[in-house]
């Protein structure tokens, strides 16, 4: 994932060291073995027959989703509490946040599918589904505020306040289907009552994919951290440019006088 | 980013950005989307389907009005006649037959919880739209061959589900 130069910056390095070579690596081979478990090696279900393969994506992508989003809350208190206002944390709030969309998006379309080959229908307005959505749409709200415009310090501290109200939606997703009466099944995995009642080889093969999508999750922040890093030196860069600009241009108007 | 130098006029007047407006009014968008799903959250999905054996006992649960009902499909209950799905629908030993112009999409089968929309006219749900509600239990396949095992010995009954 190399920069190319822009706006006058010759980046002096990319976004790839051997730790992301390794994380990447480590990545391709999860997915790869949850092809292998997803796809050929595990049972399908007694009554949702092959459908029930979407599930190794599905619940994977919800659960770096939620990760992500708490990744951001955490470093978003980092930012705000440290004395040292390091934009570091910032950072890393917004690139977990960015992949935290993209895998809650997944997550949506797969359900989706799968809703319309179990439940029958693509989607209802029922307690999880609808919390889902609306915890995907504060985060791409937080997205947008991290746009807004200002200072990196302003961005930071504006979309630190949202990231650590919107990470709260979570606990309420999770817990909806307990909460309310849902289309939606329970959880299979993460329950109060006991073990799974989960068939050995499926249960294996979702961990296999919770553990490809885990490091999946860890490489593509990694890069987009270091990204957000360039395109913050880019911007600054570029005010510094404006400044001496300026300064020329009051220098040449005081020397006219 | 414009950096053009500005002239004393343009400081004064300080226009904003165009540019500034567009994550701004992105931002509406998301609030407004938001909005909208709150509002069918609130009205539409807490508590998303009355059970079978609350018709007429539980708040918002009464008859001739717009309902889902929750049950499981009861066993040799599915007929389909001129496109019509009849079948009945059980839970905590209370029973309710249902008539649905069409074919139930997903999973439906007997022995598989769903819900039905609709209104129950002379006691009977007249459906216009089956979900099926899957429970959290996933069983490999070939299990299903001891289930074929009982129903050909005439012993199949629907076990519990959630």
């Amino acid at each position: 994932m190399a920069n190319a130069p822009a706006g006058g910056i010759t980046p002096t390095h990319d976004t790839g060291t051997r730790a992301t070579q390794v994380f990447g690596t480590l990545a391709a081979l999860g997915v790869a073995w949850l092809c292998a478990f997803g796809l050929l090696f595990s049972p399908a279900d007694r009554d949702q027959r092959e459908s029930v393969r979407i599930m190794y994506v599905h619940v994977p992508s919800a659960w770096v989703a939620y990760l992500a989003f708490g990744v951001t809350a955490v470093a978003s208190a980092l930012y705000l509490l440290r004395s040292s206002h390091s934009l570091t944390w910032d950072r890393l709030a917004g690139a977990s946040a960015e992949i935290g969309v993209l895998f809650m998006g997944v997550t949506l379309v797969t359900g989706m599918l799968w809703g319309r080959l179990s439940w029958g229908v693509f989607w209802t307005w029922d307690a999880r589904l609808t919390s889902t959505a609306f915890l995907f749409v504060t985060f791409l709200g937080y997205l947008a505020v991290r746009r807004l415009g200002g200072t990196q310090h302003q961005r930071a501290k504006r979309s630190a306040v949202l990231a650590m109200l919107g990470v709260l939606e979570i606990p309420l997703v999770h817990f909806s289907v307990r909460l309310w009466r849902s289309l939606h099944q329970d959880a299979t995995v993460a329950r109060i009552e006991g073990d799974p009642d989960l068939d050995g080889l499926m249960l294996f093969s979702l961990f296999v994919g919770l553990i490809a999508f885990t490091l999946l999750y860890v490489w593509l922040v990694i890069h987009r951290q270091r990204a957000l890093v360039l395109e913050d030196a880019l911007e600054a860069h570029g005010l510094d440019a404006a400044l001496v600009e300026r300064r020329a241009e009051a220098a040449l108007q005081g020397g006219g006088r | 980013m414009d950096l053009t130098p500005r002239t004393s006029d343009e400081v004064a007047g300080a226009p904003s950005s165009r540019r500034r407006w567009i994550p701004l009014l992105a931002l509406a968008l998301i609030v407004v989307a938001g909005g909208v799903l709150v509002t069918r959250f609130l009205t539409s999905a807490v508590d998303y389907y009355c059970n079978v054996d609350e018709i007429g006992v539980r708040s918002g649960c009464d008859e001739g009005r717009s309902l889902r009902v929750q049950g499981t499909v009861e066993a040799g209950s599915v007929s389909t006649e001129r496109g019509v799905t009849a079948f009945t629908m059980a839970f905590n030993e209370e029973e309710l037959p249902v008539r649905y112009n069409g074919v139930p999409g997903g999973i439906f089968d007997e022995c598989i919880p769903v819900v039905v929309h609709g209104s129950i006219e002379r006691g009977v749900l007249q459906g216009t739209r089956v979900e099926v509600k899957h429970s959290s239990e996933y069983v490999d396949e070939n299990e299903e061959r001891l289930d074929d095992a009982v129903e050909r010995s005439g012993a199949r009954r629907c076990s519990p589900q959630a």
